[in-house]
């Protein structure tokens, strides 16, 4: 039965994983943090990668017409690659109206984005399936 | 925007409840705070829906699911665990659906409130351990709450007042969460029951109108303004270097009244 620390200990525990958060993108509310920190406040963190989940989430672009009649989350993750690592957005889906992300920050040296991409979309739905 | 309150504290009984590891419920006005061993568990406010609306309002669980679990599980203050035993809900589902009420509830009633704080020792809430959080956490999320809002669009009088949707402008686009608030602003309901409504969280409703306002796809209400003089006032002229929000408004309100 995978709870939210659950989840973000097997994230941890991905190659190369320096820190994960689970983030509310409507608020900027961390709902749970582990590891690291790239600017050394996971709520200040939370509150920076929320506005861009809320972006990507909201803006059109985004939204193809063919995924319309498809309730949940029009995006299914974001990348951000900097000179030092890889941010990995990747959306919850639950039955309820919520408005939830995991976040994944991984060394670029050490991460290997490919598999952490495809590890932390199952993260995603197993959090939620229990 | 101010930087005095930054500091200042929410609730100086929560913060020395923490301290002496309490456990009980902090009765206020505008809601209530459950602790166990001084931190968090539960928090309830009417303004904001409970955990209840938010899992039956999209059908997630069936009401009878709900109901069936308080009248198995109420008693011994376990409602939280016995939704994920009995399989109705997944573990991590309830944390953040529990969690969002949490922050919801606190922020209503942690707002400055008249009346006094009263605290009832060995309290405890019937949905039951979840997972709780310090109240330094919500102390300080309540806050970070107050001057998201501000920050935003600093008209408060959106919050309270029923919504009224405006036209998008030409080529303007709305989104799908959006779409789905604007579709219940029929100029009666109130943001906090357009939250109930859509069993979102009060304070996420009260987010996103305010967004909507900013962007103009809902009205804001004109503030009480006493008697609005009819031509542009002197002390324009004499705007300093750092003006503040109610000097805006008031130049804004005075401008609008002279067109």
């Amino acid at each position: 039965m995978p709870g939210i620390d659950a989840c973000l200990h097997e994230a941890m525990n991905l190659p190369g994983a320096r820190g994960a958060a689970i983030v509310d993108w409507t608020s900027g509310l961390a709902l749970g943090t582990a590891g690291e920190s790239p600017n050394g406040d996971h709520e200040a963190t939370a509150a920076e990668t929320a506005e861009l989940a809320r972006a990507a989430a909201e803006y059109t672009a985004f939204a193809p017409a063919a995924a319309a009649g498809h309730k949940g989350p029009p995006v299914e993750d974001l990348i951000v690659t900097t000179r030092t690592g890889y941010h990995l957005l990747s959306f919850v889906e639950t039955t309820f109206d919520s408005s939830v992300f995991l976040h994944l920050w991984l060394d670029r040296d050490t991460g290997n984005l490919a598999l952490a991409r495809l590890r932390l979309g199952q993260l995603a739905e197993r959090l939620v399936l229990g | 925007m101010t930087t005095a309150p930054a500091h200042s504290t929410v609730s100086p009984m929560l913060v020395r409840l923490a301290g002496e590891r309490a456990t009980g419920a902090l009765l206020r006005d505008h809601g209530t705070l459950y602790l166990a061993d001084g931190r968090v568990v539960h928090a309830e406010s009417p303004a904001a829906p409970g955990i209840d609306v938010l899992l039956t309002a999209g059908g997630r669980l069936p009401r009878a699911g709900w109901e069936e679990a308080v009248d198995r599980a109420g008693a011994r203050r376990e409602v939280g665990r016995f939704l994920v035993d009995s399989g109705r809900l997944g573990g991590g589902e309830l944390e953040i659906c529990h969690l969002g009420a949490l922050f919801d509830a606190a922020y209503f009633a942690l707002a400055p409130g008249s009346g006094p704080t009263r605290f009832r020792y060995g309290v405890a809430h019937w949905i039951g351990p979840v997972r709780p959080v310090s109240a330094s956490a919500v102390e300080r999320e309540t806050r970070r709450r107050r001057e998201l809002l501000d920050q935003v669009w600093p008209y408060a009088a959106v919050d309270t007042a029923p919504v009224r949707a405006r036209e998008p402008a030409p080529g303007q686009a709305v989104t799908r969460r959006q779409r789905a608030l604007l579709e219940l602003a029929d100029g009666v309901r109130t943001p906090l029951a357009i939250a109930w409504a859509l069993g979102r969280p009060a304070f996420h409703t009260l987010l996103d109108i305010r967004r909507l306002a900013a962007a103009g796809l809902v009205e804001t209400p004109a503030e009480p303004v006493a008697a609005t003089p009819a031509a542009v006032p002197s002390w324009v002229a004499t705007v300093s270097a750092d003006p503040d929000i109610a000097l805006l408004r008031r130049l804004r309100d005075a401008l609008e009244a002279s067109l």
